[in-house]
């Protein structure tokens, strides 16, 4: 892989040694979680790190725990694990949903909850998702622990705030209190990463729509979503809210989707998104059943 | 009673070889789709590695299995990945190293990546010495245009064209287009190469060792004996190993190291290393109103890429299979082979039949249209039948094509409801002429069956332990089945077109009757299969043996998003007669598979020339949740029947089928893949041209479009 000089691996096996590292390396080691992600880019010579930090032997981060109703995963679990999970299943149905429809069960199997965000790929199924649920994201160093939005921790395409003494050691998230659901649009494989990602989660009197995969970061708009607010959700709310998001989005064209086409499909997810939260009254709480749409 | 090595890992591929003393290699690839080759700087590689350079390779000599037009080093690099250099080190990741700090300079020039721009005036030649020499082109007829990018036109003439089209009352015109696809392997090419007192020994995946020994042999100037194959089995082919890949780069280096070097592309190189032929094929087809066709005429454009390969013949049998299985008294066919500065492209299973068929069989339900006709009935008043003379003026037997599309229809009920699905019935030719030989030697209480018949999957060895053990009076693990060899195996034209089964089993009758005449020790068979086509006129024998199949798909779409749900597809093929039923139900299922990755989102993407999806992230195969919710396939038999290849027959009807059957519903498509963008915006034009006929119902045009250029 490297082509001729040799890799330098750390591999510590706590956290606290982790971040020691970490703090002492910064940004001439590459952290490794999964390696699903890494492994292709260094594949394709778009990378080529002398150093590897690998966090596989860091216990403390592969906990699927819940405390006082929020979720917490630690940064190693894999995607395969909040896919299964029983209490995940029953009590973030959406999350186990979103994370069974990434790749394929292999690829599952290696890629991580904390390296899927700090990899802050556009394509990946896991960020819009999380940003929906409100999901914090907890950053660590030897300066002490913050907690970040998803819309904070993602600063562009493969750019986050993570700071470069800092790691990504949990996700947490709140309760969920109403009904969610993750529609995964793909134009080409059913292993393929999304077209269109559409999440939408109502709690509490509110709704949090965000659409990955079309643009840099997660989209998310609040001052339409607020459209949504109060009452029942009617087909004609849902359609506006598509609109407004297809409007407003600058989307980007690859492979799986020109930039025009993305609009189309935005528009259509978007409201078939709300509209499945929305036929759940005031999304509060009677809806977990409504979680986990897809196309 | 053991497990199959493949599935215990115990499988040894080219992957694998050990030599002693061997080194590893890494090819310096152009960066640049059309560039010259100013100097290359080798004074930064360690001194423990063996450069090929270009001074090393001026003995050699052009080679290709059709066009000699193939160097094994280029001074002039013709498409992005062409190789310019090579390195040899003790480790492949050395190797990989080194080969970057080789210093080429380039001089970029003007580059053509589209087979319809290639030929016209003005642009840049790719192949301006027009390199053209014998090769195979006894058996092809090679017909490059000199002057022009073109390096082989096949024609065919059957009938009067002008007549046929004044007899028609219905004429209807459309051009398809079919982007390049990968084989994509879970192996990739490797090989090692060795010399031993002048004798070169090549140990690789290979379907073709014959033909690499003898292009080598003409490359590096030596006797076809002094060159030897030895074919490891296949971690997969579908026509990727064919002919001289990374083998010739490889044994000039190992020449100049003088010792054994080992070469493994990587995913990224397989995809500059041979790729389907891209094609442009427009289609114009007349019929009287009753529905009898009275004239067809197809023009190709297929894309060749830098180097010819085989695409000479690909455009032959892309060409006489647009024909389709039907009687036409008036035919005229033009396939142009064409050179551009894209990878070059090659044997697809299929053989260019997938390219024609999806636009002649598509073409068909844009006519039935026009004749308000059931496009089943119209294809079975058309149909081939015992007796009837092909366009090529070969008189049909053991015709087919009426049970295959029957039972196609049938299993989607297209006949109570026909809405949401499409048919297809194909004709697809095997290599012809071609020779298969064989030997069989008593080896204690069992037998050693030798033939150059190369294993990929596909289940050639179990096929002639089954055939074997059946003649001999044996079981099948008594007949053991040592890998080819060219010093060892009997001569075989090569393992393609779906033709070892047949030809092979042939000619093992044939060994086996010697056998039982001369003893019992040792029986040697060989089989001919005469014929060809004059490319000028494209009379002769095309296939000693056709392939008949046809497939029919039942589809439903959404129509905000254009996204397509497969309910339903079936896959049927003639077999004559079955040898191993497991392993024809394979080959349907995995025929059909390639089919539907082909027809959905399988596309080789270009940016000047440069392959921007060369990975299988980026690059979509199909993968088990793709399946159709109802996927099922049927092989045909007849009693007293040969057997038939079956081993790509239902790959080429599936685009066509979910083509046609969007097409029920009003949805156009006439570019693969069928991708959700473009059936949403077959909704858009369906929809807009509804909204026309609505607003001047008396200018109502018909569905069918008249005349639409390439240009658009």
């Amino acid at each position: 892989m490297g082509g001729g000089t040799a890799v330098e691996w750390l591999a510590p096996s706590s956290l606290e040694e982790a971040l020691a590292l970490r703090a002492e390396r910064g940004g001439d080691t590459t952290v490794v979680a999964g390696g699903s992600f890494l492994a292709i880019l260094m594949n394709q010579g778009f990378v080529a790190p002398t150093s590897l930090l690998s966090l596989g032997k860091v216990q403390e981060l592969r906990g699927i725990d819940v405390v006082d109703g929020e979720l917490r995963l630690g940064a190693m679990v894999s995607h395969r694990a909040v896919e299964r999970d029983p209490v995940i299943r029953r009590d973030w149905p959406v999350l186990s949903r979103a994370f069974g429809l990434v790749a394929s069960p292999r690829v599952r199997n290696q890629a991580t909850v904390g390296g899927v965000l700090a990899d802050a790929d556009y394509a990946s199924d896991p960020p819009a998702v999380l940003c929906a649920v409100n999901a914090r994201a907890v950053l660590r160093s030897p300066r002490g622990e913050r907690q970040v939005a998803i819309d904070e921790l993602i600063l562009g395409f493969y750019e986050t705030c993570i700071a470069e003494d800092e790691l990504l050691t949990e996700v947490r998230v709140p309760a969920a209190l109403g009904p969610a659901v993750y529609r995964k649009f793909r134009s080409r494989s059913s292993e393929d990463r999304p077209c269109v990602a559409v999440a939408a989660a109502r709690s509490a009197g509110r709704l949090r729509v965000v659409v990955g995969a079309c643009a840099e970061v997660p989209q998310h708009y609040p001052d339409v979503c607020a459209e949504g607010a109060d009452g029942p959700i009617d087909d004609a709310v849902a359609r506006e809210i598509g609109t407004a998001y297809a409007k407003r989005m600058a989307p980007l064209s690859d492979s799986r989707g020109s930039a025009e086409y993305r609009r189309r499909v935005v528009a259509v997810e978007v409201r078939r998104a709300v509209e499945m939260v929305g036929a759940d009254g005031a999304g509060n709480g009677a809806g977990r059943e409504g979680a986990g749409g897809e196309e | 009673m053991g497990i199959d090595p493949r599935v215990a890992g115990a499988q040894r591929y080219s992957v694998d070889l050990e030599r002693p003393g061997m080194l590893h290699a890494a090819f310096v690839r152009s960066p640049h789709p059309h560039a010259r080759v100013l100097a290359v700087d080798a004074s930064g590689v360690p001194s423990d590695c063996v450069t090929l350079l270009p001074d090393d390779v001026q003995d050699l000599h052009l080679y290709g299995c059709q066009v000699r037009d193939e160097p094994v080093l280029t001074p002039l690099a013709r498409h992005a990945g062409d190789i310019v250099a090579a390195v040899a080190a003790p480790t492949a990741e050395a190797a990989k190293a080194a080969a970057r700090l080789l210093d080429v300079r380039y001089e970029e020039l003007p580059a053509v990546f589209d087979p319809v721009q290639a030929v016209s005036p003005g642009t840049p030649l790719i192949h301006p010495d027009g390199a053209l020499s014998a090769g195979e082109a006894v058996s092809i007829g090679v017909r490059p245009l000199a002057g022009t990018n073109v390096c082989h036109r096949f024609r065919l003439v059957h009938g009067d064209l002008t007549a046929g089209f004044g007899e028609a009352d219905v004429v209807v015109q459309q051009a398809f287009r079919t982007p390049g696809a990968a084989h994509a392997p879970m192996e990739p090419h490797a090989a090692v190469a060795e010399w031993e007192d002048g004798r070169l020994t090549i140990w690789t995946g290979t379907q073709t060792p014959f033909n690499l020994r003898g292009d080598l042999a003409v490359a590096f100037g030596l006797e076809e004996e002094r060159v030897r194959i030895i074919a490891i089995p296949m971690g997969g082919s579908f026509g990727a190993k064919t002919f001289v890949r990374h083998e010739a780069p490889l044994a000039a280096l190992a020449r100049k190291a003088g010792r054994p070097v080992k070469v493994v592309l990587d995913r990224t190189e397989e995809f500059v290393t041979l790729n389907r032929h891209p094609s442009v094929i427009r289609v114009r087809l007349g019929a009287k109103r009753d529905g009898t066709l009275v004239a067809k005429e197809l023009d190709c454009w297929v894309d060749t890429g830098a180097y010819a390969d085989c695409g000479p013949g690909v455009a032959t049998k892309l060409g006489y299979a647009g024909v389709g299985p039907y009687r036409i008294p008036h035919v005229r066919v033009d396939a142009l082979a064409i050179y551009t500065n894209l990878p070059p492209n090659g044997a697809f299973r299929g053989y260019g039949a997938m390219q024609s068929i999806w636009a002649s069989e598509r073409t068909m339900d844009v006519l039935a249209e026009r004749l308000e006709m059931s496009p089943l009935e119209l294809r079975r008043k058309n149909l081939l039948r015992d007796g009837d003379v092909f366009a090529t003026g070969e008189v049909m037997h053991d015709v087919q094509f009426e049970r295959c599309l029957q039972a196609a229809a049938d299993a989607v009920d297209y006949e109570r409801d026909p809405r949401g699905k499409g048919l297809c019935v194909l004709l697809k030719g095997m290599q012809t002429p071609s020779r298969a030989a064989i030997s069989v030697e008593r080896a204690g209480v069992g037998y050693v069956i030798r033939s150059a018949a190369c294993e990929m999957g596909q289940g050639v060895r179990r096929s002639l332990q089954l055939m074997g053990a059946q003649m001999l009076g044996c079981e099948p693990g008594q007949i053991d089945v040592p890998e080819p060899d060219t010093d060892t195996s009997p001569f075989d034209t090569r393992t393609t077109s779906s033709r070892s089964t047949h030809m092979m089993g042939r000619a093992l009758e044939v060994a086996v009757r010697d056998l039982r005449a001369s003893g019992g020790e040792r029986g040697y068979g060989e089989v001919h299969n005469e014929g060809g086509l004059d490319p000028d006129t494209g009379q002769g024998v095309a296939s000693t043996h056709w392939h008949q199949g046809a497939a029919a798909a039942h589809v439903t779409v959404d129509e905000e998003t254009g996204k397509l749900t497969i309910e339903h597809l079936h896959g049927v093929a003639y077999a004559g007669r079955v040898v191993n039923r497991e392993g024809a139900e394979l080959q349907n299922e995995g025929s059909m598979i390639m089919g539907l990755g082909t027809a959905l989102f399988e596309a080789i993407e270009f940016a000047d020339g440069q392959v921007t999806n060369a990975n299988l992230s980026d690059y979509n195969l199909p993968a088990i949740g793709d399946l159709p919710k109802r996927f099922t396939h049927e092989l045909i038999e007849r009693e007293g029947a040969e057997v038939h290849g079956l081993g790509e027959t239902v790959l080429p009807p599936v685009p066509a089928a979910i083509g046609n059957a969007l097409f029920s519903l009003g949805l156009e498509l006439h570019e693969l893949p069928m991708s959700a963008e473009r059936v949403l915006a077959a909704v858009d034009a369906r929809d807009a041209r509804a909204a026309a006929a609505d607003s001047a119902p008396e200018a109502r045009v018909p569905v069918a479009v008249d005349g639409q250029g390439l240009s658009g």
